[in-house]
Parts: C-alpha cells; sequence; structure tokens
C-alpha cells in the first residue's frame, strides 16, 4: 500500500480530543487528521476508545469545545443529522438497519438528504414529487447494483442474512452521499470469503472520492486496505503510520498482548457487547 | 403564618400515603422496566378491601388493614404471573398496552363490584381533632402518617438488609449479571410486583378512611404516583419518598394559596416541568434503589 | 388495495344514507366517522412515528372548545376596566380556527418529545390532556365549567342570504364527516408515502441509523404531532358542531385509550388499520348494548385490548393481508401496507 499521503487536504481535524464518564477517562487529549481521499484505520484493544471517538466525532455522543474540525467547520455540538449534512456518515458497530423496511426503502431512506419535497407538495401530490420518487427509486437502484444486493430489493431489511445485512448498512450510509465515511468493525462476524469481498469494495467506495476512516479489529484486513493506521491505547494515541510501521512497532505489540488478547477473541466480546 | 403552618402539617400527613404509591411505583419501573397503570387500581382495591372487611363483614380496623395489604400484595403477584412474565423482553410500549388494558378492565370491575355511588369507612378514631397550638390534626390522619412511615422503613429495610433485597437491587443495576449470578429473575420480578402493588394497596387501605370511596379515585392516584416518581427520578427509592412529600406540599400551598380547583392540577404540572427541565428527577444523585 | 376496490368502498360509503333510513344508525356511523378521524391522526404518531401518545383526545378536545368559542362569540375580562369581547365567527371560520388551534398544540407537544422519550413522553401526553381538561374544567369564565358550552350552532353550507342549508339533519352531518375522513386519510396516505413519512417510519424503526444518514428527528416528530394534532383538531371541532354540546368530559382519559384500542386492533401502522378499528370498536358498543352494561363493556374492551397486543400484536389489517397474500399468492407486494 502507499506510503502516507501526507502532501494531501486534511479533512478531519482532530485536535486534544477528551472525553471523560464521570471520572472515566475515555479519550484523553487525542489528536490526529485523516487526509482526503485515504482509508485510515483506527485500532486498539477493547476500551481504547474507538467508538466513543466515533460517537464524538458523528454526534453522538456531545463534545464542548471545538476539538473535532472537517474541512474546517467545527462539529462539536452539533446534532448527528447536521454532521450528515455537512458529509459525515458513519456505520455502526453492532448490526443496524431499518429491519421493517424492504432493502429499497432502506436506501430510500439513506437518501432523505437529496430529496427537497415539501410538505405542501407532497399533501396535493404535484408532479414534481412524483419525479423525485422515481429519480431517488432509480439512484437506490444504482446503489443496490454497485453493493450487489439488487436480488434481495424487495425483501425485507431484518430478513437478510447476516453478511448482507452487513452490506446493506455501508450502503444505506453510502446513499446519503458522504465525502468521509466512518465504518465501525464492518466486517466482524464475516467469513474470509466475505471479507475479502468487502475489503474490494472498499476500495471501489474510495475510488468513488470517498474518505474512509475504519474502525476494525480483523487485522489482515486493516493492514490490507489502510493506507495509515492510528492506534488507541486505554484512550491515548501509542501510534501513527504505515501499516509495516505499525506491524513492527514495539509499544503496538505490547498494548496488544498486554491484554493478553488473541485478537479475535477480542473482536468477538466487543462486537456482542455492543 | 398559622395558616402556613397548618399547610406544612396537613401536607407532611398526606405526603407519608404519596410516598407509599410512588416508592410502590418506582420499584416496578426500576427494577422491571414497566410503567404499571395498574397501580391506581391496586390503590383503589386496597380502600374497597378495608370497606368489605369492616363495614360488610364488620372485621376489626386494623385487621382489616392488614388483610387488604395481604390481599394487594397477592394481585399484584397474580397480575405478574398471568400478564407480565410472558412480556419479559417485549417493549416498553407493548408492556404499557397491556397494562393500559389490565387497567381498563380492573377499574370497571370495581365499577361493577361496588357500583359508583361513594362509601365511606368507619373507623374507631376520636372525630375530634388533635389541637397543637395554633394548627390541628386529626387523630386518624396521624395514625395513617405513622403507619406510611412504619411501611416505608420496612420497605428501606427489606431492601437493604435481606437477601430478596439484596437480589432487587443487583437486578436493578443489572439484569444480565445478576441473572449469571444465579438471581432468579422471574421470583424477583413477581415478588418486586407484589411488594410495589402491597404498598399501592396499603396506600388505598389508609386514605379510605380519610376520604370517601369511588371506583374512578384510582386514576388521581395512578397519576399523581408518576408526578411524583418523575419528580424523584424513575428507578430512585429516596427520590420517590422526598417527591411523595414535595408534591403533598405543592398541591397543599396550591390549593391554599391560588385555587382549590386546580389542587391535582399541581401533579401535572410538575410532571410537565420537570421532564423538560431536569428529566432524570430533582434528586438524581441521591441513591438509586438502595 | 386497487383503485377499483377503493372506489367501490368510497361508493358504497356514499351510498349508506340513500338505503339506511334509520337515523340513529346514521347517528352512530356519523360519531364512529368522527373516532375513526380521530384514531387516524392517532396512528400518525403511535403508528408511523412510534411515539405513543396518550393525551391525544387534548387534541380533540382543543379543537372542539375552540370552534364552539369561536362560533358562539365569547368575552374575557382581562382587567376590571377592560374586557375583551370576541364576536361570534361563522362555523367554517371556528372548525379551521379549532384545526391551527390544535395544530399549535400539536407542536408543542412535538417539541416536547424531542427532549422526552419512550415511558417519559408517554406521562407528559397524559399529564398535558389531564392539565387541558383541568383548565376546562376550572376556567369558568371562558369555558362554563362543568356546565358546559351549549346551543352550539351547526355547520352550515352556501351563501348567507342567498341560500343556505344548516346541517340540522343526519345526513349532511354524515357526508360532512365522510368527506373529511376521506381528506384526513388521503393527507396522511401521502404524508407516510412521500421522504417526509420514510424519515418517520426511520425514526420509529431506528432512530440512531435514521439521524446517521441526516433525518432531522425534532423536524419529523414536530411535523408528525402538528398534522396528527390538526386533524384530531378537526375530528374534535366535527364532534362538537354535530353534538352541539361540550363538557370537560371530553377531556376523560377513557376516550384516548379508545382511540389507543382503535388503532392497536385494526393494525399500527397501516393506513387502513384505524378505519378497521374504529369501525369495529365504533359499532361495538350499539351490539354489546342490549346485553352487557357500559362498564362490562370497558371490561371487555381492556381484555380485548390485552389479547390483541399477546395474540395479534401488529393488529387485524396485517395479520388480514398476510393471510390474503399466503391463501390467494398475489404478487408480493412492495412492503406499502406496513412500510
Amino acid at each position: 500500500m502507499s506510503a502516507a499521503p501526507r502532501s494531501r487536504e486534511v479533512v478531519l481535524d482532530i485536535d486534544r480530543l477528551t472525553i471523560g464518564f464521570g471520572g472515566l477517562v475515555a479519550l484523553a487529549n487525542v489528536s490526529f487528521d485523516v487526509y482526503e481521499g485515504e482509508i485510515a484505520s483506527l485500532i486498539g484493544p477493547n476500551g481504547a476508545g474507538k467508538t466513543t471517538a466515533f460517537n464524538a466525532i458523528t454526534g453522538f455522543l456531545s463534545v464542548s469545545g471545538d476539538s473535532i474540525r472537517y474541512r474546517g467547520k467545527r462539529l462539536n455540538g452539533l446534532r448527528p443529522n447536521q454532521i450528515a449534512d455537512l458529509g459525515v456518515v458513519r456505520t455502526f458497530q453492532k448490526t443496524s438497519v431499518f429491519a421493517a423496511n424492504t432493502v429499497t426503502d432502506n436506501i430510500m431512506i439513506g437518501l432523505h438528504r437529496h430529496a427537497g419535497a415539501r410538505l405542501w407538495e407532497i399533501l396535493l401530490a404535484r408532479p414534481r414529487v412524483r419525479d423525485e420518487e422515481s429519480r431517488l427509486r432509480a439512484q437506490a437502484g444504482e446503489i443496490l447494483e454497485m453493493m450487489g444486493l439488487s436480488a434481495h430489493a424487495e425483501e425485507l431489511g431484518g430478513a437478510l442474512p447476516y453478511g448482507e445485512q452487513r452490506l446493506l448498512e455501508v450502503a444505506v450510509a453510502l446513499a446519503a452521499k458522504p465525502t468521509l465515511l466512518l465504518l465501525d468493525e464492518p466486517v466482524s462476524g464475516m467469513n474470509p470469503s466475505e471479507t475479502a469481498r468487502f475489503m474490494a469494495m472498499l476500495g471501489r467506495i474510495r475510488a468513488g472520492g470517498i474518505t474512509i476512516l475504519l474502525v476494525e479489529h480483523d487485522m489482515r484486513m486493516v493492514m490490507g486496505v489502510s493506507d495509515r493506521v492510528i492506534v488507541l491505547n486505554q484512550g491515548a494515541i501509542i501510534a501513527e503510520g504505515a501499516p509495516e510501521e505499525i506491524q513492527r512497532n514495539p509499544e503496538v505489540i505490547r498494548a496488544y498482548l498486554g491484554h493478553g488478547a488473541d485478537k479475535r477473541r477480542a473482536s468477538k466480546r466487543e462486537a456482542g457487547r455492543a | 403564618m398559622d395558616q402556613f403552618l397548618q399547610h406544612l402539617l396537613n401536607a407532611t400527613m398526606l405526603g407519608g400515603t404519596y410516598a407509599l404509591l410512588g416508592i410502590g411505583l418506582t420499584l416496578i419501573f426500576g427494577i422491571m422496566r414497566v410503567v404499571n397503570f395498574t397501580h391506581g387500581e391496586l390503590y383503589t382495591f386496597g380502600a374497597y378491601m378495608v370497606f368489605f372487611f369492616t363495614m360488610t363483614l364488620s372485621a376489626n380496623f386494623f385487621l382489616a388493614l392488614v388483610f387488604a395489604m395481604v390481599l394487594g400484595i397477592a394481585l399484584g403477584a397474580a397480575i405478574e404471573f398471568v400478564l407480565l412474565r410472558r412480556l419479559r423482553g417485549a417493549s416498553i410500549d407493548t408492556t404499557m398496552l397491556v397494562m393500559i388494558g389490565a387497567w381498563i378492565a380492573m377499574q370497571n370491575t370495581e365499577q361493577l363490584a361496588w357500583t359508583g355511588v361513594a362509601k365511606s369507612v368507619n373507623h374507631p378514631f376520636p372525630i375530634d381533632p388533635l389541637v397543637i397550638g395554633p394548627v390541628s390534626v386529626s387523630w386518624i390522619r396521624i395514625f395513617v402518617f405513622c403507619v406510611a412511615i412504619m411501611l416505608i422503613v420496612g420497605t428501606h429495610l427489606l431492601i437493604h438488609r435481606t437477601r430478596l433485597g439484596k437480589a432487587m437491587r443487583s437486578t436493578f443495576q443489572d439484569r444480565e449479571t445478576a441473572a449469571l449470578m444465579g438471581v432468579n429473575i422471574n421470583a424477583i420480578h413477581t415478588a418486586t410486583f407484589a411488594l410495589g402493588s402491597g404498598l399501592a394497596a396499603a396506600a388505598g387501605a389508609l386514605l379510605g378512611p380519610v376520604f370517601v370511596l369511588v371506583p374512578g379515585m384510582g386514576d388521581m392516584a395512578a397519576l399523581k404516583s408518576f408526578a411524583i416518581v418523575i419528580l424523584g427520578g424513575m428507578g430512585n427509592f429516596m427520590g420517590a419518598a422526598l417527591g411523595g412529600f414535595l408534591l403533598a406540599l405543592v398541591e397543599e400551598l396550591g390549593a391554599g394559596y391560588i385555587s382549590s380547583g386546580y389542587r391535582d392540577g399541581m401533579g401535572f404540572l410538575i410532571i410537565i416541568v420537570v421532564l423538560i427541565f431536569r428529566p432524570t428527577g430533582l434528586f438524581a444523585r441521591a441513591e438509586r434503589i438502595g | 388495495m386497487n383503485r377499483w376496490a377503493t372506489g367501490l368502498w368510497v361508493g358504497f360509503l356514499f351510498s349508506i344514507p340513500l338505503w339506511m333510513t334509520d337515523q340513529y344508525y346514521l347517528h352512530i356511523l356519523i360519531v364512529a366517522g368522527i373516532f375513526i378521524i380521530a384514531a387516524m391522526s392517532l396512528n400518525l404518531l403511535l403508528g408511523y412515528t412510534g411515539q405513543l401518545s396518550l393525551g391525544h383526545v387534548a387534541f380533540f378536545g382543543i379543537g372542539g372548545y375552540t370552534s364552539a368559542l369561536v362560533s358562539l362569540g365569547f368575552d374575557l375580562e382581562l382587567t376590571d376596566s377592560y374586557t375583551f369581547v370576541f364576536p361570534a365567527q361563522p362555523v367554517w371560520i371556528a372548525f379551521l380556527a379549532g384545526i391551527v388551534v390544535a395544530g399549535f398544540f400539536g407542536w408543542l407537544i412535538g417539541k416536547i418529545s424531542f427532549k422526552v422519550r419512550g415511558a417519559y413522553f408517554v406521562i407528559v401526553t397524559i399529564s398535558f390532556a389531564e392539565v387541558v381538561r383541568l383548565v376546562a374544567l376550572n376556567w369558568i369564565d371562558l369555558t362554563e365549567g362543568p356546565m358546559a358550552l351549549n346551543n352550539i350552532p351547526p355547520f352550515t353550507l352556501g351563501v348567507p342570504g342567498l341560500w343556505e342549508l344548516t346541517f340540522w339533519r343526519k345526513i349532511p352531518n354524515y357526508y360532512l364527516v365522510l368527506v373529511t375522513c376521506i381528506l384526513s386519510y388521503v393527507v396522511i396516505a401521502r404524508l407516510v408515502g412521500s421522504r417526509l413519512g420514510r424519515a418517520m417510519i426511520a425514526l420509529r424503526e431506528n432512530e440512531p441509523l435514521a439521524a446517521s444518514v441526516g433525518v432531522d428527528v425534532t423536524r419529523s416528530l414536530v411535523l408528525a404531532a402538528v398534522v396528527s394534532a390538526a386533524i384530531a383538531g378537526a375530528a374534535g371541532g366535527l364532534y362538537t358542531h354535530y353534538i352541539r354540546i361540550i363538557d370537560p368530559d371530553v377531556f376523560l382519559f377513557i376516550y384516548t385509550v379508545t382511540m389507543v384500542i382503535m388503532v392497536v386492533t385494526g393494525g399500527k401502522g397501516t393506513l387502513a388499520g384505524p378505519i378497521v378499528g374504529g369501525l369495529i370498536f365504533g359499532i361495538l358498543p350499539e351490539a354489546l348494548r342490549e346485553v352487557a352494561s357500559p362498564e362490562m363493556q370497558w371490561v371487555i374492551y381492556g381484555v380485548l385490548m390485552i389479547l390483541i397486543v399477546y395474540f395479534l400484536p401488529d393488529g387485524i389489517v396485517p395479520a388480514v393481508s398476510s393471510w390474503w397474500k399466503e391463501r390467494f399468492d398475489a404478487p408480493p407486494k412492495t412492503g406499502e401496507e406496513r412500510a
């Protein structure tokens, strides 16, 4: 994989982010950047604060101050939907789809931001509304096509097999047309061939001009797709660099071994707890 | 000033029973995550049981109080066993719908059983009030207050000093862990609902002789219990106890200085205001279920 | 349902007064229709956004009282020397005023619902309805309190002075309710079928996910609450000008429960659910009249509600439509019924 693209523009700027839960420090003075067009990974043992960082960036955890900026705009204090409006969209660690809606409708909900019909137009059934609906439906079809979910278009989101549900999650996030996509353990629970397909998919998403920040426990995947890896341990960054550097970093090795973890078990536990 | 003292005294007397109601409801919510719409009906049930035993069967008044409370506990256990046990893990909305159904059915059964005509219960206490300086209070109210305080202290001890209480507290904190540690969650739920119901029935049995009995009396009791629980923070034992006295005080002062017509409205205003400005309740820092 | 079946249904409903000569049956249908409108409005909140609003009767009553007061006129002694006099207005204006005022209170409740959720929201809405009832009971200068507002004028149609039809009789009132019912249905159907309705459903299904893709939670809930309250207010207005008397009992919790039972039985989150539930519980009381006292009926309703939650949790409409699909193997629908 390519070396860290230092020359490129910083899009996400985390500057001294500190989060505590009643005396317990989850993140202490964490600073890192994400560059335009890269795939960056945030790794670390359980409880290192990865998901907390995701929640803070996407507004699910309200953080005061001025520690999170996206393309120069302050994200602190914004609500998740406002952050989505700025182009930052996430997925969740635990599988999260609209279970009672069809797969197509899942995507249509994801496209919410890109429709503009007003209430009065809807109530009067203006032609514009119908045109917009068919436009959205066509777009949903394209996204499903790209994610390889077209065959399931009319099934209920909750009725899909596990692997397909995880793809649907990413498809819903993509429908919101992010410029920065945050993926929280997207391949946990997938088998190796599904994971390999997902890695290829990530490449395609990136090729579409979307920057990706990934939280993942599957080290093979992290090392395989990332341009840069950021390692969190106990709420602080202990290493940052290209995958090869990280794999050799003694402190990273100690952090993982220190938790006595074989990573798979750790990842399972964390996924189950979410 | 004298008038104010009288209001304060009235509020204290009433607050004891309100606290009982609130504690019963908050235990059930805290441990079971059930919004118990039948709470007011158990209150009504307690009151009518005292009426039944003293007026119909001519039993001893104090004995009737005990019977009423015991039957309230039994009824609560039955409701949990028949209606709620199979809803474990259902959404809170689902259990709410079932409890609303139970509430409507129970209230109208009471209406059928006792008719809509108001009834009153005789009690063995002197009619002349106790006069202390500028204020006065009736003997029955003093008795009601003392019993209420005893029940509150008793419940507190039950939760803090017994094995059952310990199991209840651990269920409140983390149901899965408690189950793993060998706590029988089914039994805890039945016990909790029975205890909460018993407290509501006791409140009804105690206040029945003070007021008159009508089958719809439980609605106000239920809604006031909600107000108390929200004041104290859902699942908060001490909060509910303090909330009961606070609601009584606000009602008493509201009725005394604003308008008696809005007496019962105070609780609802409290609910709305507290939930908007301080949704964790006024006493969020106080201990939670022990 | 396809267009033909819908057309047939509507045609049938319009034909009823032509062959149903018993005015009493027509009265039952009118009242059931009014409750169906209210239940449809509750369904928008309860079924589509998933917010259990148990103070819904407040919007109904506020619409009714506002409409009654505006059509009767009122005066308020604001200070000793100044009395605000509001002259009586035509019923149509009063009816619209009721809708607007109810919608405003819906906006308030919607704003609150963003802060307080789940059990808390339920309790806030119940309290809201109780506060409104107590105000109606105690603000005697305005509402006459328990003495009720009497002689409320009925609807009129036409141009004053030229030709006017006053809705004294059942038949015009039946059509008025029917038309309002259809309008409300169309409003709700269009709304829930649109991107705004999808946002509401998304909140019900998975709020964090909905927010993460840009659904504005507050705005969606407020919109649902305003539309829902306004329609409930319209139902209240119809009721007031049909019955021509309104008292604080209109705010009783039992009426909210009636609406909830209608929605849950018929099928929450379906367009047809409140209609089916409303017809059942609008007509059932008359059928049970001979055999059961009102209290007994309520006991039956309560038990029925519990049984439905246990055995038919989605309600009648989804159960029937899935049975229909299995039985006749119709081409699979795109999930629009329970969307």
